[in-house]
């Protein structure tokens, strides 16, 4: 895979910052093994890792939007994986619902998403990390209910 | 100071006039009711109005304002307090009721300790009182001393006579604000005819119960189970404090983000459940009759203490209650002995 | 409209008397017009006060949450698709309540009347057939009764109760067919137009709760909004702040909202609450084939869930 990063000089053009909620058991496990094969991936994306997609609260979506964070990504194991038997399929609901609510409000579609990596998907995972960093870059900063202290 | 009139049709011009040296709020129209804006041109606004749904408390004592905000630096930390600059505010057809309920938040912030920042914007705010000529049937301001003329707590104070308003001119700050103006002074005639007026709009509304003597009342039946029938159907959601022109109970809270924050002092309401939860759990007031009994006595009984009556009757807890709950009502029942309603 | 009133009062008389039940829960004459209020009667006599008309606006069930007494109370069809939720979630027994069903011809909407009248004062309303008098000081104005009620009421399916012990009059017609016209022609409109509206009714909020209070079905000690660690939204009224009251309380009644209604009737400032909730009803709906307050053997939509459910939103990379 081509490292892009690296060619391009520095510039103070704006980078989206994306943060990613990776479930313990797969996601992050996927995200890990990108690491050790040593696929590069858009560092734009800041990692935190929760034990299950079904854990992840609304609110830690919503409280990134209102910081100015362009761009959020949950992912989970697989349906049928979960390390919990049923968190995934919880989640699955509660993001159906949250993500068309938030679109139908006006923000914009692009700037959160769900996805499934399992432990073995390392370039799955870098590509779902290309493809989110991409979309974000081409919607902007964000704008929409970020709170200014 | 003499008494001045002024055309209707001639009211625009004027705020048109005020709005180049001052920053006027005046009744808005807007989604079908009234509201109290900040005007660009005298054309935005209309005195046909009975009330405004939101009482303007809010121009001297916003629902949320920074109290100081703070920079993060290494190792210090840099304050900032902001500084009250804006351009004299004037309040443009304010009624009685609402100016009453000025005097009385004067009471709360402009005594010892003063409040800075409500003290800041009061000491230059300059009140241009409406009286009304009809009321609504949630009114009640005669009850409490009050009525639909009367002019204290007014800089200048308007009566509607037809074609023209007659213009009290009651202070200093009042005159001021007209000494540009070209007001033809008012005839003797013109003087007699707003003050019946405003003796008809008086009369017109007669107290709907004796308010005197109500704090020793009060404070007797502080244990009277009348209350849980009076607070019964409250469903605590704090519109009448909100809209109150009295109600005062703030909040103040923190907010930060990374190395920036800001300390803000927003409104509260008593009668939300947590309002009186103390940090090792225990709440004083935790059942809506406790809440609901400590708003009247707050406004009928502790704050007459010492600083007269905290309601002005202007009737928004009455008209925007979902519940219907009517303090008029409660009083009547609670004032005279015995039948629970 | 009369038969129906003296039929409820026979019926909470009846209750009363017979002691089946402490309190009937239901609605009197208010103070001032457009208003009927939630009244508490504990006594036979006290029956009379008991009314019916086209301003029992508040949604009753709130009043049975932590109510330790037995209770009867008089239930439209919205208000008894709120108790059926509430019996669901165990926030009252079945055998708690004895619910007067009442066949619902919709409640006016005084906001919009204030508004049709440019807020001028109204001494008296007189509801007849199928208008309402007005009349204030200096004018009298007639307008149609189902032109000026409430938007929940105008797109209601379910006018008659759900759930009752004992109907007090004869079922309404209904209007057929769970259908949400309002919410796919807001679909259609572009980001930026749904943006515009949602701010702008934002804007008006002045996070007084009264939505939040009125709901029966809002019913937690203590409110995401009270929570301060963490905190989860400022209190103040900023846009961000208040945007995401609004969306978190519709997304914590997702597939619990009834849409009667009560948050809008109460709003003091008449905004459009209910929108995000009925948005949340249709996806509920469509996605997962759920209607609330229907049936007491059906699970909550997010209580639950199916190997199959519509993965349209993943993202493939």
């Amino acid at each position: 895979m081509e490292d892009q990063k690296m060619a391009e000089p520095k510039t103070a053009k704006w980078e989206p910052t994306i943060v990613a909620f990776l479930c313990n058991w797969c996601s992050y496990a996927g995200a890990d093994l990108a690491g050790i094969s040593r696929i590069q991936y858009p560092n734009n994306v800041r990692i935190i890792r929760v034990a299950c997609s079904g854990q992840v609260n609304p609110w830690f979506i919503l409280a990134n939007i209102q910081q100015g964070i362009d761009g959020v990504l949950i992912s989970g194991c697989h349906p049928g994986e979960c390390h919990y038997l049923t968190g995934n399929y919880r989640a699955r609901r509660k993001f159906a619902l949250l993500k068309s609510l938030l679109q139908f409000v006006g923000l914009e579609e692009g700037r959160i998403h769900f996805t499934w990596v399992s432990a073995s998907e390392g370039v799955r995972f870098a590509r779902v990390i290309e493809k989110v960093t991409d979309i974000v870059r081409s919607l902007g900063p964000a704008k929409k209910m970020v709170k200014r202290i | 100071m003499k008494d001045k009139t002024i055309r209707k049709k001639d009211v625009s011009d004027f705020l048109d006039r005020l709005i180049q040296s001052n920053r006027v709020y005046a009744p808005v129209m807007e989604n079908g009711y009234f509201l109290f804006k900040t005007i660009k041109s005298g054309s935005e606004v209309n005195l046909d109005y009975q009330n405004a749904k939101m009482s303007p408390k809010d121009i001297l004592f916003p629902q949320s304002e920074a109290l100081f905000r703070y920079q993060l630096e290494k190792r210090d930390v840099e304050i900032d307090v902001p500084v009250q600059d804006e351009p004299n505010p004037v309040i443009f057809g304010i009624r009685p009721c609402d100016v009453r309920g000025i005097q009385a938040l004067n009471n709360v912030f402009s005594k010892n300790p003063k409040d800075p920042y409500f003290e800041a914007r009061r000491s230059k705010t300059v009140i241009v009182g409406l009286g009304c000529k009809e009321t609504h049937n949630g009114c009640f301001c005669t009850t409490v001393g009050g009525g639909p003329c009367t002019d204290d707590g007014s800089d200048l104070f308007l009566i509607d006579i037809g074609d023209e308003y007659l213009i009290r001119v009651i202070s200093d700050k009042g005159e001021d604000l007209l000494k540009e103006e070209d007001l033809m002074d008012a005839e003797a005639q013109k003087i007699t005819a707003a003050a019946e007026v405003a003796e008809k709009a008086q009369e017109a509304l007669g107290p709907c119960v004796e308010v005197q003597g109500s704090k020793d009342i009060l404070t007797r039946r502080f244990n009277d189970p009348v209350w849980g029938a009076i607070a019964e159907k409250c469903i605590g959601c704090g519109v009448c404090t909100y809209l109150c022109p009295t109600c005062h109970c703030f909040d103040i809270c923190d907010e930060a983000l990374y190395k920036e924050g800001k300390r803000i002092r927003i409104w509260d309401s008593c009668q939300y459940p947590l309002f009186t939860r103390l940090a090792s759990g225990l709440n004083p007031r935790d059942t809506v009759e406790k809440r609901i009994r400590q708003r009247i006595m707050h406004k009928f009984a502790y704050f007459p203490d010492e600083q007269g009556m905290l309601c002005t009757g202007c009737g928004r807890c009455v008209i925007e209650c979902p519940v219907n709950l009517d303090i008029r009502e409660a009083l009547k029942v609670l004032l005279r002995t015995g039948a629970a309603q | 409209m009369d038969a129906l009133i003296n039929r409820i009062r026979e019926i909470a008389r009846g209750l009363l008397r017979e002691g089946k039940v402490d309190v009937v829960i239901g609605f009197e004459e208010g103070t001032i017009p457009f208003h009927s209020r939630p009244c508490f009667v504990r006594s036979p006599d006290e029956a009379d006060r008991l009314i019916w008309n086209n301003f029992c606006g508040n949604n009753l069930a709130k009043y049975v949450v932590k109510r330790k007494e037995r209770m009867a109370i008089v239930a439209k069809g919205c208000d008894t698709r709120a108790l059926l939720e509430l019996i669901k979630e165990k926030q009252v027994m079945r055998d708690q309540i004895y619910i007067i069903g009442v066949p619902c011809q919709g409640m006016i909407d005084r906001v919009r009347v204030e508004a049709e009248l440019r807020s001028r004062p109204v001494r008296t309303v007189e509801v007849r057939e199928a208008t309402f008098l007005i009349t204030g000081k200096d004018f009298e104005k007639e307008l149609d009764i189902k032109e000026f009620l409430y938007p929940s009421c105008q797109e209601c399916i379910r006018k008659n109760p759900v759930i009752f012990d004992e109907l007090a009059g004869p079922e309404v017609e209904e209007s057929v067919g769970k259908t949400y016209p309002d919410i796919e022609s807001f679909e259609g409109l572009s980001d930026e137009e749904r943006w515009q509206y949602f701010s702008h009714e934002m804007s008006r909020c002045i996070r007084c709760y009264a939505c939040r209070n009125a709901c029966p079905l809002c019913y937690c000690t203590e409110c995401f909004v009270d929570a301060s660690n963490p905190q989860w939204i400022g209190k103040s009224v900023t846009e961000s702040d208040t945007a995401l009251f609004h969306i978190m309380r519709a997304f914590h009644l997702a597939g619990r909202c009834v849409e009667c209604g009560a948050c809008e009737r109460s709003c003091p400032l008449g905004i459009d609450i209910r929108k995000l909730n009925r948005k949340l009803s249709k996806d509920v709906h469509v996605l997962f084939n759920y209607e609330a307050g229907i049936s007491l053997d059906e699970v909550a939509p997010l209580a639950t869930y199916r190997p199959d459910d519509s993965e349209a939103f993943i993202l493939e990379p």
